[in-house]
């Protein structure tokens, strides 16, 4: 075999290790300059975040350092070793070494079993459940499209009363909870999967028709008054990008008051509607109204009797908007599938409105409201 | 002897023209029109993905009527890319490759070979027709899962989603065809002296990748044959108020769409096992353990679906992440095997060349990403998010288009008789390879950050700017197919004459005609060990009676043999 060894200029070793060694040292830079932040995770919220946090950055260090290692391999072979127009012999035919692939065979199993196990061992405290709910706040959190409510049940596991809007700014729902106290959520869907998901919780759980998953997790004490952006991860249709909810972190105090006064709230009686003021039933089915035109008198309160037909998980409302269709005016608090209220509005100027369900904006939730 | 004549009985020929490709069974044509028709549906495929990308540059909703078109559009586009361009385009280069590779006339069932390409143009036109349906195109994602994939109010009422599920029976159907083909090629059909561990890495990644396909590709097909039978026949599998489960159909489909992830990357490393060698001018480094490495992850392939599950609630979650870290193993050993066969090596940097490193610099990042997602407490975190969207696209772009580029520029001479241009070349690589990674790498941030896969508009303004980068990038990428396609048009014009064997490759099919003649080969080397070509140029075959080099002696034959030497590549 024609082979000869290699006799190479050092200038050229020189020039790829200072490459690599360039490599090393930009990768070094991002992450000491703060620039490599972005490849972190937000600040974690609750317990379970921090473990999660805590665990990535393991992993990360580690990934990191082999990205390094091998990019750096790749980079050094490809810059060292070109073909020059003295290279007529071939290079010495290395078939291989069967130490070496044992070494780099057994290293990394090494590597992996030690990643898997502290996973497992962190997974155990992520997924961990009380045994006894009475010490938690239970919550059911149960997504239709494209709604969240949320149900707040007492120590005995009775329905309380139900938050199916979001607390601050838009959305589709919200959910309040105390700082410090375990909560314990479950989920429920009655038609596709959804998935509930809060970034800052670094935490995420489908929410699958036909099966109830359960998880808990403490927000930390000084996040008393922060709100938490959540939204549903699983693909669920076509308004799946707006079904956002917000999770609004208070101290136990407020909480208690806060839901206290959604308890009042939910079974207060309504006040019966303003003698004299016109009816006007409106019924939902299968994410349509039953009637597309309504018409009342200008300057007069009016009553919609609404009633939702379609499964409980999916709520349904009726907005009054300006003719463009998108600036509210008059808005109510959705209700659940099999249930009906009257929504009282107040004296409308004379004009061509529409009505509209907020949670389905599309055509067949969308009518004409005449004022005249 | 050194040489083993092969003289058919009767001296085949071409027909003329178009009828000839519509009617051929010879395997390096139907393997060019694979590689044709997959390649139409990149660009198809591209489509959709520049819109998605356009729409998501700024928050809000742009381009789109609503958001229902919207999914229609990345649903579309995963399908294609995913069942009608990368897994057709690795297996149109193996059908052009592997009875070259291994020293034999044509594939094992020639028809059949030809049913199972012409079933593919059709499932592509089954699929896209769903845009002319009331309802549009399937737009439950390419994993459609029930209950939204089912026929419900507000799920997938219309024709679209039935048409996206005979499209994939359809190309399952031609899979499991092309797999059998495979296998019974390669165990039947080598080539005296061409023993098992003689073949050509790329042969042993296509029958490792037959044998997933044989295996997996039924599975799916039950699980979509489950949901047709839901939607239109009064049946419950997957609808769990009339007693059917949804996650079952998660199990089933996963059990071959995890397995269907190597079989879109293991063909891929075969071609660039193939391209760092020649290149670097030294064998595959550890040829056995990376044989070993293909087996060994073709078997836990079949052991780590459900990590797509992890937050299903409905998963043994250890088992599933322990397999799937191990996974890892066989891949980094292929990693440094092949990082090890440049080492010290000669590397001329032609553009097969450059693509393969581009494959082993962006595979690495596939790799790496994914074990984050194995860890299942930071999957809680990851699952769904942009992060996956950035891993996905590094183990099938970064890996498998990369490495299906580096092999139609290796072989585009063989296929051709022209080379491509070099120039052109290094411009698409460094196009594509700047804009892939402008595309997807911020997309970890994205994901990270919190930004769900699948919607339509985005409620952050902080996640804007990474947004506008990655469409940037898009159409970066986009760009770079125009250098390619032009280097096409003037290399089969006016390209470089190829010759047999421009690269001085190790394997056989560089052992005959560019292009080669009909039944591939008048006479082959002896093939004493997995590089018979270099063994020929070097004069290392044992018994060399002849032992210059075969170049001189093979063109000759065909003359003689051949009254109509007319190529794949002439009749355009």
């Amino acid at each position: 075999m024609s082979t000869s060894p290699r006799k190479r200029p050092a200038s050229e070793a020189i020039v790829a290790g200072g490459v690599v060694l360039l490599l090393i040292v930009i990768v070094a830079l991002v992450f000491w300059s703060g620039a490599g932040n972005s490849l972190y995770p937000p600040k974690p919220a609750t317990d379970r975040a921090h473990e999660i946090s805590n665990l990535y950055n393991i992993v990360f260090a580690i990934a990191a350092a082999i990205f390094v290692a091998v990019e750096g391999l790749i980079i050094w072979s490809v810059l060292r070793y070109r073909r020059r127009p003295t290279d007529v012999d071939l290079p010495p035919q290395t078939h291989g070494n069967n130490l070496v692939e044992v070494l780099w065979t057994t290293i990394p199993t090494v590597i992996v079993l030690f990643l898997f196990v502290i996973s497992w061992d962190s997974l155990n405290k992520v997924d961990a459940v009380s045994s006894d709910l009475t010490k938690t706040v239970q919550i059911n959190a149960i997504a239709g499209q494209f709604q969240w409510q949320f149900e707040y049940l007492d120590a005995n596991g009775k329905h309380l009363a139900t938050q199916t809007r979001p607390l601050t700014g838009d959305g589709s729902g919200g959910m309040a909870v105390p700082v410090g106290r375990p909560i314990h959520v479950t989920l429920t869907s009655h038609d596709v999967i959804h998935a509930w998901y809060v970034p800052r919780f670094l935490f995420k759980r489908d929410v699958v028709p036909g099966q109830q998953n359960h998880f808990e997790f403490t927000v930390d004490a000084d996040e008393a008054g922060q709100t938490f952006h959540g939204q549903c991860a699983e693909l669920c249709g076509t308004f799946h990008n707006a079904m956002h909810f917000d999770v609004v972190a208070m101290t136990g105090a407020d909480f208690d008051a806060w839901l206290a006064k959604l308890v009042e709230q939910a079974n207060a009686t309504q006040p019966p509607p303003p003698s004299g003021a016109p009816i006007l039933k409106v019924e939902a089915k299968n994410i349509a109204f039953d009637v597309k035109t309504l018409e009342v008198a200008a300057n007069a309160p009016f009553v919609i009797d609404f009633k939702n037909d379609d499964p409980s998980s999916i709520t349904h409302d009726v907005q009054i908007r300006q003719s463009d269709g998108t600036t509210v005016i008059q808005e109510q608090a959705a209700i659940p599938g099999g249930s009906e209220q009257n929504y009282q509005y107040n004296a409308l100027p004379a004009g061509t409105y529409k009505f509209i369900c907020s949670i389905h904006p599309v055509a067949n939730m969308t009518g004409t409201l005449t004022v005249k | 002897m050194a040489t083993h004549a092969l003289s058919p009985a009767a001296i085949p020929a071409y027909r003329g023209g178009l009828l000839e490709w519509l009617t051929t069974t010879d395997h390096k044509k139907i393997g060019i029109m694979y590689v044709i028709n997959s390649f139409l549906f990149f660009l198809i495929g591209g489509v959709f993905a520049l819109l998605v990308r356009t729409e998501l540059a700024v928050p809000g909703i742009q381009i789109f009527t609503n958001e229902h078109v919207y999914n229609e559009a990345f649903s579309i586009h995963a399908t294609v890319m995913i069942f009608l361009f990368i897994i057709p385009m690795l297996a149109g280069l193996g059908n052009f490759s592997v009875p070259l590779m291994i020293g034999a006339p044509d594939m094992a069932f020639p028809r059949v070979n030809a049913l199972s390409f012409w079933m593919l143009p059709l499932g592509g036109i089954l699929l896209l027709s769903g845009f002319l349906t009331p309802g549009g195109a399937a737009a439950a994602g390419w994993t459609s899962y029930p209950p939204l994939s089912e026929k419900l109010a507000q799920s997938s009422p219309g024709p679209g989603q039935d048409l996206w599920i005979a499209a994939l029976i359809l190309i399952g159907t031609s899979s499991i065809l092309g797999g059998i083909n495979f296998l019974v090629t390669i165990f039947k059909m080598r080539a005296p002296g061409m023993t098992l561990f003689r073949m050509p890495i790329m042969v042993w990644t296509m029958l490792v990748t037959s044998v997933l396909v044989v295996m997996a590709t039924p599975v799916i097909t039950s699980a979509l044959v489950m949901l047709y039978i839901d939607r239109n026949l009064g049946g419950s599998f997957f609808l769990p108020d009339q007693g059917g489960m949804a996650v079952l159909y998660q199990n089933v489909f996963w059990f071959y769409s995890h397995p269907a992830v190597y079989v879109m990357v293991l063909p891929a490393m075969g071609v660039i096992s193939e391209v760092l060698p020649v290149f670097s001018r030294k064998p595959l480094f550890g040829y056995r353990a990376f044989i070993f490495a293909t087996a060994g992850i073709g078997a836990l392939g079949f052991s780590v679906w459900a990590h797509h599950m992890f937050t299903t609630g409905a998963v043994f979650l250890p088992f599933f992440s322990l397999m799937t870290f191990l996974i890892a193993v066989p891949t980094g050993v292929k990693m440094f095997n092949w990082v090890f066969t440049l080492f010290r090596g000669q590397l001329t940097f032609s553009t097969p060349l450059i693509f393969a490193i581009g494959f082993l610099t962006m595979f690495l990042i596939g790799g790496i990403n994914g074990a984050f997602s194995a860890s299942v407490p930071i999957d809680f975190a990851l699952q769904d998010t942009y992060w996956v969207v950035a891993h996905l696209h590094y183990v099938l772009f970064g890996g498998s288009v990369f490495g299906m580029f580096a092999g139609i520029y290796y072989w585009f001479p063989k296929m051709t008789g022209r080379l491509l241009d070099e120039g052109l070349g290094k411009v698409h690589f460094v196009l594509m390879f700047v804009g892939f990674n402008l595309t997807f790498f911020p997309m970890h941030m994205l994901g990270i950050a919190g930004m769900p896969r699948r919607i339509a508009d985005y409620a952050d303004p902080s996640w804007a700017d990474w947004n506008l980068l990655a469409t940037v990038g898009g159409f970066m990428i986009a760009a770079s197919m125009l250098p390619f396609l032009w280097n096409v048009f003037i290399s089969l014009r006016n390209g470089k004459v190829a010759g047999d064997d421009p690269w001085e490759g190790n394997t056989l099919e560089w052992a005959t005609s560019s292009p080669p003649p009909p039944y591939n080969f008048d006479r082959l080397p002896e093939i004493r060990s997995e590089r018979p070509v270099f063994d020929a140029r070097h004069g290392l075959v044992a018994h060399g009676g002849h032992g210059g080099p075969i170049e001189e002696e093979a063109p000759k034959a065909l003359e003689e043999g051949h009254v109509d030497n007319q190529g794949p590549g002439g009749a355009s």
